[in-house]
């Protein structure tokens, strides 16, 4: 037909063909059909997947979140825990230390005095024998003197028991 | 008369196809109807090319996109999906994705063909009054499902009983005026664009090329756009559930 605008054409451009309706509303729904099962649904269904993957991801995400926070916690009260232990161990062994410092200071002091006490007593003893050495000295020195001095030929026994007597209220005095 | 001159001048707008006739339906529809229109022959054309486009685009999509072809395919779903969603609310959007975004497709491709010589299926009133017509029935279907039987017929009463020719107008004027429109636009830059090529006779070079970018891309995005629009506000507007 070519497309000719003539008069009877031009009343033919607003003709309704009922022939033509049909074939538009088959081809119509032909192209939505086409559009959604090419086009329509793959999309979606890619989108939905991506969508659940995404939901997925991000629940994993979170719990792993949530897992390291709870091991975090868990370190960081572990951490306290021991923090807290050492001290303990610290704060035990510095009292150790210190009743031991004690315990030393006290012994050392305890044997100063057994040793001061030793040797007061050594003293003591040194001291009395010194004196019963200068008493004997004494004595001699005395008899010698004596014998020297009485010209007299005394007993020895009575004259040490003479001596000794005199000594004793020497020494008594 | 302007008209007469240019009826009389008999310019042609000649495409490569010719209406194939159905004598077997001459008894039903007369001689003049009873062929395949040469815009059902340009609306084959146009399904073939979309059929192999929505397929390529469809194809082999990952949940990781890796292609321009995936991000236009899911811009094109997305888009329409959500532009079905902002005019008709959420309701909508998974029923009338599909038909929206297809027809758009349809209308646009439909409108270009002028581009390739071919006659474009949307001058043709029969084309755009079967996509009124499935609007009608869409706002139908739409205003009884929402409503019941007993809600679709009191909207004819609604608001006062003496509006009841007022709202069957209504009815079928909505669908009617939508094909119109989209038929007057493209039967307008069709007749222009042979007016044109008429006028210029053998000095037909370049100025066609840009009045045809007007005629036929512009009102190729415009009216499909306009189209689908209105379709969807028309049965936005047929719900009468209470939201």
């Amino acid at each position: 037909m070519g497309f000719t605008l003539s008069a009877g054409e031009f009343l033919q451009l607003v003709n309704i063909n009922p022939a033509t309706i049909v074939f538009t509303l088959i081809n119509t729904a032909i192209i939505v059909a086409l559009y959604f099962f090419f086009l329509h649904k793959p999309v979606m269904k890619i989108m939905e997947e991506r969508k659940n993957k995404i939901n997925s991801e991000m629940q994993a995400a979170e719990d792993a979140q949530a897992e390291a926070e709870k091991v975090k916690e868990e370190y960081t009260a572990k951490l306290k825990e021991s923090k807290e232990e050492a001290a303990q161990i610290v704060s035990a062994a510095v009292k150790r230390a210190g009743e031991r410092e004690n315990q030393i200071i006290a012994e050392a002091q305890q044997e100063a005095a057994d040793l001061k006490k030793k040797a007061e007593e050594s003293i003591e003893l040194e001291k009395k024998k010194a004196i019963n050495e200068i008493k004997d000295q004494i004595s001699d020195i005395v008899i010698m003197a004596s014998e020297k001095v009485c010209e007299k030929e005394i007993s020895k026994s009575d004259n040490e028991a003479l001596i000794n007597s005199f000594i004793a209220e020497v020494g008594n005095e | 008369m302007l008209t007469e001159t240019m009826l009389m001048a008999e310019f042609t707008v000649d495409g490569p196809l010719r209406s194939i006739p159905l004598p077997f339906l001459e008894g039903l529809l007369g001689e003049e109807n009873a062929c395949i229109a040469e815009s059902v022959v340009s609306q084959w054309v146009v399904m073939l090319i979309l059929g192999v486009v929505f397929f390529i685009l469809g194809r082999n999509l990952k949940v990781k996109p890796e292609t321009k072809r995936q991000a236009a395919a899911e811009w094109i779903v997305g888009f329409f999906s959500g532009y079905v969603e902002e005019s008709m609310g959420p309701r909508y959007k998974r029923r009338y994705g599909p038909y929206i975004g297809a027809l758009f497709c349809f209308i646009f491709l439909s409108c270009l063909m002028g581009l390739f010589g071919l006659r474009n299926p949307t001058a043709d009133v029969s084309v755009t009054g079967s996509w009124a017509i499935v609007t009608f029935f869409l706002v139908l279907f739409t205003k009884i499902k929402t409503g019941g039987m007993k809600g679709y017929l009191h909207s004819f009463i609604d608001p006062m009983p003496f509006m009841i020719p007022f709202n069957i107008i209504g009815d079928f004027a909505n669908p009617i005026s939508q094909a119109l429109r989209l038929f007057g636009n493209n039967l307008s830059g069709m007749v222009i664009g042979g007016l044109i090529y008429f006028a210029l006779g053998s000095f037909a070079i370049a100025l066609p090329a840009v009045l045809s970018l007007y005629f036929d891309l512009f009102t190729a995005v415009i009216q499909s756009y306009i189209f689908v629009t209105l379709t969807m506000s028309y049965v936005a507007m047929a719900d009468m559930s209470e939201d």
